[in-house]
């Protein structure tokens, strides 16, 4: 029977999150379950995927839609879904399943589009299908495609080139000003959750020296604990900000915390030394009229957001070319696929062939054993040569037929006329 | 007869060019790959063009030998070489776009010189003039190599205030990186300068005697020699930095950019070698 790949799952664009959620934990719960899954008749090979934003199972099974309603309903009691949410589970086939699944690793039909992380929870996912010895000859020749797909969609295009997250798009800015991070100090103003998220990407791009300044200072000390940093009152800002060289403010605060007289004095105590302030914070934190300083880059939530839009823009752009590469590795697994479908029947006509001539070579080496072993070897090439071209046109006209997926009567004729089943 | 001189001159020139295009191909695409490829084209060129120098200064005449097409080859040599050190130094390939026009310049005025003028008239030729013009034509190519930085940071520093840095942002250095280009050009560039043009001063007073700095061309050295030093004194003494340092660097390249063509092509000077 023909072979068929398929994906069963749903994700965040066909389900609420909180179905998604429900799934995600029935699905942990559910023990072993690629062992229960490959005990599913029809079921050959079977990989799980589940993230916070999918729960997916890949899966080579036989050409029958009935094992695809036994997946459907394995989800359904594992997320014990509701009748209104099995509409949210998806299913594609064949082709279009492989090309989910090269979108999906890579990170074409992420929320954000060209994340990086899909790919190594896709990689995560395989990684325990392998220790659990669910996958096989397809799925793991699919998976390898996939990862192929994915490092291609990351190298030939800039789907993934620029950050599209604020915080990011700040820690771009400061390397874009100061070179290398390192040694660099940070100054946080406030402790809001997205200067702390900010901070933390400078860290981890090598920006040491991480100072605190807050109204309450019990709270900043939590903050500055965290990131081994110290903690001070807003009265000392005076002071800090001339040692900082990136500023991260988002305090509450109804008026500006940091003005342009400040920096101007700043500037001078630490002799121009270039000074980056990110102001997050609504209203403003920091004098605009500072941007006005030389040496002084003062970026507001609007000015970042403006080049995450743009990078996502730019995003979209890299996307058609990404769909092309996916579109090529698609045809060629597929084309690979097709050709497998006459594989072991052109394997197993060359074995029986291989062990007719042995048995004929062993049955003749009694008289064989007069000749010189260069005449045997003669006589060896000669009975191969003659089994070869009989077995050529066969063997050809079923690759032939299998790139067309045509070729299952022609493979079962071979069977038949060579009794390779017998 | 073509000398194997005039082969090795040939290839440096046209990888010049190569090299040149990928950089004007790297702004054009802003891919900064290009400018990584054009650098080793660079280098070649750097390369056949240390060849070209090494097969003169063997040449059987001598020093006497060396023209006007060897000034501007090893005035080109000396800025290629410093862009290339420093690439070891920092990630700057980008740095070549607008340093390699002035080696390539260099290098078509050099074609165009056959034989030229001798470099150093022989009745001149000692120790000293040679020590004055290698750390004068060393010193000049730390300035450009200062103000090819400066001018780029003005450019990245005008996308960064306009808070549309872009694609053009993302290909050109870090204003930290460029800053400091500006710094070690000044720094080096300046002593250099110096000691090259005490060493010619010291020669001309002994061999002219009175009347030398009446030369144009020594007067307006000086004048631009003190606006370098202007500028180094600043930058260490007072603290200027980034966008100030960088306009002023660039003002003073022209002042003596603008001086060298006025005098070459409107005084009569001794120093009339190219």
């Amino acid at each position: 029977m023909k072979n068929m790949i398929a994906v069963v799952g749903l994700n965040y664009k066909t389900a609420p999150i909180d179905v998604l959620e429900k799934l995600f934990a029935g699905c942990s719960r559910e023990g072993n379950f690629p062992a229960v899954l490959k005990a599913i008749p029809g079921v050959h090979e079977i990989l799980h995927l589940s993230t916070c934003n999918r729960v997916e199972l890949v899966v080579s099974t036989d050409d029958d839609l009935r094992v695809l309603d036994l997946l459907k309903s394995f989800l359904v009691r594992s997320g014990a879904l509701t009748n209104n949410e099995v509409s949210c589970i998806y299913v594609h086939r064949d082709e279009d399943a492989i090309r989910h699944l090269f979108r999906v690793a890579s990170s074409l039909d992420s929320l954000v589009m060209g994340e990086a992380q899909i790919l190594g929870q896709v990689k995560e996912a395989y990684r325990w299908a392998l220790t659990e010895n669910s996958t096989g000859i397809i799925l793991n020749r699919l998976m390898h495609r996939a990862f192929r797909t994915a490092k291609r969609v990351r190298t030939e295009t800039g789907i993934a080139a620029n950050p599209v997250s604020v915080s990011f798009a700040a820690v771009e800015l400061a390397k874009k000003i100061f070179g290398s991070l390192a040694g660099k100090k940070t100054l946080i103003i406030g402790a809001g959750e997205m200067a702390e998220l900010t901070c933390m990407h400078l860290i981890g791009n090598g920006a040491e020296e991480i100072t605190v300044a807050n109204r309450s200072t019990a709270q900043a000390e939590i903050l500055a604990e965290k990131y081994h940093g110290r903690a001070v009152g807003l009265g000392t800002l005076d002071e800090v900000l001339c040692d900082a060289d990136i500023v991260i403010s988002s305090t509450g605060a109804p008026s500006y915390v940091v003005t342009e007289d400040m920096v101007r004095r700043c500037l001078r105590k630490r002799k121009n030394r270039l000074l980056f302030l990110v102001d997050i914070a609504m209203p403003r934190d920091i004098d605009p009229a500072a941007d006005g300083i030389e040496n002084v880059y003062l970026y507001n939530i609007d000015h970042l957001q403006d080049i995450v839009d743009e990078n996502m823009k730019s995003r979209r752009r890299e996307s058609l070319k990404a769909e092309q590469i996916v579109h090529e590795e698609v045809a060629q697994y597929f084309n690979w696929l097709k050709e497998l479908e006459a594989v072991p029947t052109i394997v197993s006509l060359r074995s029986k062939a291989e062990g007719i001539v042995r048995m004929e070579m062993e049955k003749a080496s009694s008289w064989m054993g007069s000749l010189e072993s260069e005449d045997r070897d003669k006589v060896e090439a000669l009975v191969n040569g003659i089994v070869n071209k009989i077995l050529h046109a066969p063997m050809t006209a079923m690759k032939e037929e299998s790139a067309e997926f045509q070729s299952q009567d022609i493979v079962a004729a071979a069977r038949q006329l060579f009794r390779l089943d017998d | 007869m073509v000398s194997l001189e005039t082969i090795m001159f040939a290839p440096a020139l046209a990888c010049c060019v190569l090299a040149m295009t990928g950089y004007l191909l790297s702004l054009l695409v802003k891919k900064v790959s290009l400018a990584r490829g054009s650098t080793w084209i660079l280098a070649a060129s750097f390369v056949f063009l240390s060849l070209y120098l090494l097969l003169a200064a063997f040449h059987s005449t001598g020093w006497d030998y060396f023209g006007s097409r060897h000034f501007l080859s090893i005035y080109a040599w000396v800025i290629a070489g410093i862009y290339l050190g420093l690439q070891f130094k920092t990630k700057t390939r980008l740095l070549g776009a607008f340093i390699v026009p002035f080696i390539l310049l260099l290098l078509i005025a050099a074609a165009g010189y056959g034989s030229g003028k001798n470099l150093v008239p022989p009745q001149w030729q000692s120790w000293l003039t040679n020590l004055h013009l290698v750390l004068a034509i060393a010193g000049e190519a730390l300035f450009i190599l200062a103000t090819a930085a400066s001018a780029m940071f003005i450019i990245q520093n005008g996308l960064l205030k306009r808070k549309k840095p872009g694609k053009m942002g993302r290909l050109l250095p870090s204003l930290g990186e460029l800053d400091r280009i500006n710094h070690l050009g000044l720094l080096w560039g300046f002593p250099l300068l110096t000691i090259g043009m005490i060493a010619g001063t010291v020669y001309a007073a002994f061999v002219w005697g009175g009347q030398w700095p009446a030369d144009p061309k020594v007067i307006w050295s000086f004048a631009v020699w003190a606006v370098y030093g202007f500028l180094l004194h600043q930058r260490l003494a007072i603290g200027w930095k980034g966008s100030r340092i960088a306009i002023l660097s660039c003002v003073a390249f022209l002042l003596f950019l603008s001086s060298a063509l006025v005098i070459r092509f409107c005084f009569a000077t001794v120093h009339n070698f190219i």
